[in-house]
């Protein structure tokens, strides 16, 4: 209790952080003196426990709204109302996938069938027999060379 | 007429029996909505689908525990739907809103503000801030903290309507009020009110 009460020492945080179970008279007896004392000597603590006990004051103005007394004629319309609703929301659910399946579907064999169509252009020769055209060693053997070199 | 012959009544489609349950509870399921979306017409319209989905599920009903409770429970699973699926369209309107109108939205509020009597703003201003700082806590919170204040449920009912111990609940709606109170705090030093 001591270490709690020292009342000038104490910071406004620690009181600010038990306001709300201050006013919801859930604080302990020796912490609830503390407070009150605090409260008694710090304006601005006095000041927040205003506001907040304000803002809570909102729940008990606005608990237990008034219910349309055409509640349950607005209920029962629903009622009738339900299985139309819901047969046309199973079948929607049911056509949804089914068409975007048939489209999916429709479009892989599309693609398919082109793909099986389309005329390639016949594939180059490959670069090496170019390169064996212009091979000088193949057109002149190099112990030819060497011979009329002598 | 106690709780199983009415559920039998609905169970047998008999309209007097839901006519009675409806006009029992309807001011407990609309208030428990209500403390979650903040609205009353968008809580009746959650009060309404609750009652339809008990009157097409009473046969699923076992009776292991109250009427109450299973309207509760739905109550609650209902309206945090609403508000998850809210703040995924507001999170899409509010982009539409940044690159059209806005600005010009901002104004008509504050504008419509300003014929109301000062008392009036005051009031708008705190429950507003008020919804704001319960929208914010964890679902889990949300609830305890709604069933205690708005429906001012013992904690050992929210126990048994969150399907959980008694000691977490009472964690629960501690922690509730501490956050509640830092995001009061730290709207009263910024003089936000």
């Amino acid at each position: 209790m001591v270490s709690y009460i020292k009342s000038n020492k104490m910071k406004h945080e620690s009181i600010h952080n038990d306001l709300i179970f201050y006013i919801d008279n859930e604080l302990s007896v020796e912490k609830r003196i503390a407070v009150e004392k605090h409260l008694e000597e710090c304006a601005d603590c006095r000041s927040f426990l205003v506001f907040l006990q304000e803002g809570m004051q909102i729940i008990e103005k606005e608990k237990n709204p008034e219910v349309s007394p055409f509640f349950y004629t607005r209920l029962s319309a629903r009622l009738e109302e339900k299985p139309e609703y819901q047969a046309q929301s199973q079948w929607a659910r049911l056509a949804q996938p089914a068409f975007f399946s048939i489209i999916l579907l429709l479009g892989i064999y599309g693609g398919l069938r082109l793909g099986s169509n389309a005329s390639f252009p016949k594939a180059n020769p490959p670069a090496t027999s170019s390169v064996q055209l212009l091979n000088d060693f193949e057109a002149e053997p190099i112990e030819s060379f060497l011979l009329n070199e002598l | 007429m106690d709780e199983s012959e009415l559920i039998k009544g609905i169970q047998q489609g008999d309209n007097k029996a839901f006519r009675l349950l409806v006009e029992t509870y309807q001011r407990m399921v609309v208030n428990t909505c209500f403390g979650i979306v903040h609205s009353t017409a968008d809580a009746e319209d959650l009060a309404q689908d609750v009652f339809l989905e008990i009157f097409r599920t009473a046969g699923n009903f076992r009776g292991d525990s109250k009427i109450s409770t299973w309207l509760y429970r739905i109550a609650t699973n209902r309206s945090l739907n609403f508000v998850r699926n809210k703040k995924r369209k507001g999170f899409f309107q509010s982009l539409e809103e940044t690159f059209t109108s806005g600005r010009n939205q901002n104004s008509e509020i504050s504008e419509n503000r300003g014929d109301q009597p000062d008392q009036n703003i005051t009031d708008q201003q705190r429950s507003d801030l008020l919804h704001r700082a319960i929208d914010q806590l964890p679902e889990k919170q949300r609830i305890a903290f709604t069933l205690n204040k708005y429906e001012e449920l013992p904690y050992q009912q929210i126990a048994e309507i969150m399907e959980i111990s008694l000691a977490s609940v009472e964690s629960l709606i501690h922690r509730a009020k501490k956050n509640l109170q830092e995001q009061l705090l730290d709207c009263y030093k910024k003089k936000c009110v």
